[in-house]
C-alpha cells in the first residue's frame, strides 16, 4: 500500500542517489551545468527503480526495474539535452552510476575465488550458484541500465545526433 | 595548397581529435560521427578503425584520387565529459562556419588544455557520494560513516599513485584493499548496526562505472570490438577491486559477504 512512510523512503531514496550521482560523475569531470542536471535524473532513476521494486503490488526484479528506470533518465534526458546544447549521455550517464552493480560484481568474483578455496563439494556447488546469480545479475542489469537509457536517444535520433549543434537544430 | 598537404594536415589534426576523443570515454560511434563531420566540412571523406590502444585513421577526397593515412597512439587523459561535449561541439562549429585546420587547432587545444575540477573537491565529493551509496543499501549512520573515512582514504590514495603514474591495476588493488580495511572496522570493534554494509560498500567508489556502461553503448552500437575490449579492461579493474578486498578479508579473517 501506498503510505506516507513508503513515499518518504521512496524520496529519501532518491536523495541520497543524488548525492550518490554527483559524487561518482564528478570524478570524470563533467561540465558543471550538466552535474545539477545529472543529479536531479539520478534522484528521479533511483526512486522509480525504489518504488518498482518495493512498492508490495509490484515487487519487480532488479534488472527490469533498472531498465525502467533508465527509461525514465533517457526520457527526461532529451529535453535537457536540447536546452543546454550537450550530448544526452554526458548527463545520462553519470546519472546511471548509482544503479551501476557494483556489488554484485565483486561479489561474483569473490565467489569465483572462494569456489576455488572451497573443499567439500557442497560449498563448490554453493559458490558456483553464488557466481552465476552475482553474474548474470550484474550483467543484466548493466545491459538493462543501457539499453533504457538509450531507447530515448534512438526514438528522438535525429534531435539527439544533432544537440551539441549551436542555434540551428532543424 | 596542394592537395596532399591539405591531406596530410587535416589528416594529423583528426588522428589528435579522434584519439583524444576515444582517451576521455567517448562512445565510439560519437568518435566516427563526430570525425567524419569534421572530414565533411572540408569535403574529404574519413574512415576510422579505433582500438583500446591505437586509432588509425585514413582520409581521401572525393574523386578517391589522393589519400593519407596515419596510425595515433591513444594518449592516457582519464575520463572527462566537459571535453566530450565542447570536441562534440567544435565538430558542428566546423561544419557550420567552415573553420581553417588552424583554428581548429587552436581551438582544439583550448578545450584539451582546460583544467579538471579540483582534486580536493572531487576527494571530498566522492566520500559523500560513497556514505550515501552505504545509506542507499539500508546501511545505518555509523555505517555511513566508517564508508565515508574509509572512501576518503581510498580515494586519497588512489588520486596520489595515480600522480606518480603507477600501474592502474596495482593502484585499484591497493585503494580497494585501503578502503575495505576501514570499511573493516564496523566488524572488528561492533560499530553500528550493519557492519557488513559498511564493509560491502566501502569500496564502491572504485566500480568503473562509465567504462561499462560505454562497453554495452558500443555493443549495441555495433562496435563490437571496441565494446569488448571496453568492458574487459572493465571487469579488469573489478577483479582488482575484489582482490583488493579479498586481502583485506584474509587479514582481518572475516568470513561474512
Amino acid at each position: 500500500m501506498i503510505t506516507t512512510d513508503f513515499i518518504l523512503s521512496t524520496i529519501a531514496d532518491g536523495l541520497f542517489a543524488a548525492v550518490a550521482g554527483t559524487g561518482f560523475a564528478i570524478i570524470s569531470n563533467p561540465p558543471r551545468k550538466a552535474l545539477l542536471i545529472s543529479a536531479f535524473l539520478a534522484f528521479l532513476g533511483h526512486s522509480v527503480r525504489f518504488f518498482l521494486t518495493h512498492f508490495d503490488l509490484i515487487q519487480m526484479n532488479l534488472a527490469s526495474a533498472s531498465t525502467l528506470a533508465a527509461l525514465t533518465i533517457g526520457f527526461f534526458a532529451i529535453p535537457f539535452a536540447m536546452y543546454i546544447k550537450c550530448p544526452a549521455e554526458v548527463f545520462a550517464f553519470p546519472s546511471l552510476l548509482p544503479m551501476v552493480p557494483g556489488m554484485f560484481a565483486y561479489k561474483a568474483i569473490i565467489a569465483l575465488i572462494r569456489m576455488v578455496q572451497a573443499t567439500s563439494e557442497a560449498d563448490t556447488s554453493q559458490y558456483v550458484v553464488e557466481f552465476f546469480h552475482n553474474g548474470i545479475t550484474t550483467i543484466l542489469v548493466m545491459f538493462g541500465l543501457v539499453v533504457g537509457a538509450i531507447i530515448p536517444i534512438f526514438i528522438f535520433h535525429r534531435q539527439s545526433f544533432s544537440i551539441t549543434r549551436p542555434d540551428k537544430i532543424k | 595548397m596542394d592537395i596532399h598537404e591539405e591531406l596530410k594536415k587535416l589528416t594529423m589534426f583528426l588522428a589528435d581529435y579522434s584519439s583524444t576523443m576515444m582517451a576521455v570515454g567517448v562512445q565510439t560511434s560519437r568518435v566516427v560521427r563526430n570525425t567524419s563531420r569534421i572530414a565533411e566540412s572540408f569535403g574529404f571523406q574519413s574512415h576510422l578503425i579505433l582500438f583500446q590502444k591505437n586509432v588509425m585513421i585514413t582520409l581521401e577526397d572525393d574523386e578517391k584520387e589522393h589519400t593519407y593515412t596515419r596510425v595515433q597512439r591513444i594518449p592516457q587523459l582519464g575520463l572527462n565529459f566537459a571535453t566530450n561535449m565542447n570536441l562534440s561541439k567544435l565538430s558542428w562549429q566546423a561544419y557550420d562556419d567552415h573553420l581553417s585546420v588552424d583554428e581548429l587547432e587552436q581551438k582544439f587545444k583550448e578545450v584539451r588544455d582546460k583544467p579538471r575540477e579540483s582534486p580536493w573537491t572531487v576527494l571530498i565529493l566522492v566520500a559523500f557520494a560513497n556514505a550515501s551509496f552505504c545509506r542507499l543499501f539500508n546501511g545505518d549512520a555509523t555505517s555511513m560513516a566508517i564508508v565515508w573515512v574509509a572512501t576518503l582514504a581510498g580515494f586519497f590514495v588512489r588520486q596520489q599513485l595515480m600522480k606518480r603514474h603507477w600501474n592502474h591495476l596495482a593502484v585499484f588493488i591497493i585503494s580497494s584493499f585501503v578502503a575495505s580495511m576501514i570499511g573493516s572496522t564496523g566488524y572488528l570493534f561492533h560499530w553500528g548496526g550493519t557492519p557488513d554494509m559498511a564493509l560491502g560498500t566501502s569500496m564502491l567508489y572504485l566500480v568503473p562505472g562509465v567504462p561499462l556502461i560505454n562497453g554495452i553503448m558500443d555493443i549495441v552500437d555495433g562496435h563490437v570490438l571496441a565494446g569488448v575490449s571496453r568492458l574487459v579492461n572493465a571487469s579488469m579493474l573489478i577483479i582488482c577491486i575484489a582482490l583488493g578486498l579479498s586481502f583485506a578479508l584474509l587479514i582481518t579473517g572475516i568470513t561474512v559477504l
